[in-house]
């Protein structure tokens, strides 16, 4: 191959990055290199500053660039209600979606007790201090549908029981606009068992 | 016995599932006639996967794969029963059981009763049984199963029958001697406790208690060394609640 040692490093470094492969490692690398320097530069800048300046919020370990992140610090969410997530990818989900003005909690993971993935790495002393605070009403149990995901929301739904907070599992079903015979069976029979009064 | 290189609806149980490469899983399953074997599951991590959420921990499935040695491909996983609805903390127990056929089953090795029995357990564990209880006859049943079947029915100097009044220290990979009632010590035990244990029948706490210490030490000293993650897990959730 034809690649200098600082071609292979920056193919090597890139591949890091999740869909690229060695095929769209060497696509991205040539771009720049030929077509696009400025726009290197500009990477490499936004880069270095987002690595150092984005760290995690202090309240609810989502990514931010003070000690507090925006949703935390803004007068305009409501304090008393919590809701629990997995990754910042579920928050930004859910911010999305518009249907909530509650804050949040990012348990940047889930129980996996064969991974040896316990609460220490959760944060769960964090979420803790928050529970113990009396402030929160209600908590949002939003984790993922898996095993472990259920495992995390069990145990979470303890913590919040043995400090008085009522916890609340988003519901999982049928997704809207969608057709019921392409709804898989795991997906349908909890529909059917979480099935609520219809106010016709 | 080998494995064909092309298997056809066999039951089995996914045991565990970790991330492979950009979009697919490996699954470490637990099947009837062939043990544990590991197997990839292509595309599994896409949003649209073929496998549409049926490959989960505690799902009974039909599943059909292709390749020996090493890792295997799937070509098939269907739910056989609803899944066994082993839900809440209930969860963590399933975990456990998991971990103990990933460390005490050798690949490819086939263990039909073991099946069966992980099956009846799993029933148990979803339905209102003491999870302890259930978590100990596994352990006893998986002991014998992989060739360390404990005797906890005769004294291991004149293979006596075990008297449930005596007391008994019990020494690992010969079982129970006979000691004097006064005696006490990690590995002591009534006759009663030890009869209980390999009967399965708990009728007290204690005897749980006791079931849960002797086990322990067994499984630690057959594991030589490797911790369990799950009990490692579960013993810094309590620490929390
Ligand atoms: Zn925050």
């Amino acid at each position: 191959m034809s690649f200098t040692p600082l071609l292979q490093r920056l193919l090597a470094a890139l591949s890091c990055l999740p869909g690229v492969g060695q095929k769209t490692a060497q696509r991205m690398a040539l771009h720049l290199l030929e077509k696009d320097r400025d726009g290197g530069r500009t990477l490499v800048e936004a880069l270095d500053e987002a690595l150092n300046g984005i760290g995690l919020c202090e309240r609810c370990r989502m990514f931010a660039e003070n000690s507090v992140c925006p949703i935390c610090a803004t007068e305009r969410r409501d304090k008393s209600i919590l809701c629990v997530v997995e990754t910042p990818a579920d928050v930004i989900a859910i911010e999305d979606s518009a249907s909530y003005s509650g804050v949040y909690f990012v348990l940047l993971g889930r129980l996996s007790p064969l991974d040896g993935i316990g609460p220490e790495e959760l944060g769960v002393e964090i979420l803790e201090h928050r529970l113990s605070g009396g402030e929160i009403r209600e908590l949002i149990l939003a984790t993922s549908a898996t095993v472990e995901g259920e495992a995390t929301a069990a145990f979470i739904a303890g913590l919040a029981h043995s400090h008085n907070v009522p916890a609340t599992r988003i519901a999982h079903g049928v997704p809207v606009g969608g057709e019921l015979e392409y709804v898989d069976s795991g997906t349908l029979s909890r529909a059917i068992g979480a099935r609520t009064s219809f106010e016709g | 016995m080998t494995m064909p290189s092309h298997v056809d609806m066999q039951p089995a149980f996914i045991l565990h599932a970790r991330a492979w490469r950009e979009s697919s899983q490996i699954l470490e399953v637990f099947c009837r006639d062939h043990g544990r074997i590991g197997v990839v599951a292509r595309g599994a991590r896409r949003a649209r996967s073929r496998w549409a959420g049926h490959l989960r921990a505690f799902l009974p499935l039909s599943m059909s794969w292709s390749g020996r040695g090493g890792l295997c491909t799937l070509r098939s996983a269907e739910p056989t029963a609803r899944s066994l609805e082993v839900t809440g903390m209930r969860l963590m127990a399933g975990f456990y059981l998991n971990e103990l056929i990933m460390k005490f089953l050798e690949r490819g090795d086939a263990h039909p009763e073991l099946f069966a029995w992980y099956v009846q357990t799993l029933e148990q564990l979803a339905q209102d049984h003491d999870t302890e209880a259930v978590l100990r006859r596994f352990e006893v049943t998986l002991l014998r199963e992989v060739g360390y079947g404990l005797n906890l029915t005769h004294d291991a100097v004149d293979h006596q029958p075990l008297d449930p009044e005596q007391t008994y220290q019990f020494v690992i990979e010969q079982g129970a001697v006979p000691v004097g009632a006064g005696q006490s010590g990690q590995l002591v035990f009534s006759g009663a406790d030890i009869l209980a244990i390999g009967s399965g029948v708990y009728s007290d706490q204690r005897k749980l208690h006791s079931a849960k210490r002797l086990l322990r030490v067994v499984l630690d000293h057959y594991l030589g060394g490797r911790p369990l993650k799950t009990r490692q897990v579960l013993a810094s959730m309590r620490r929390c609640v």
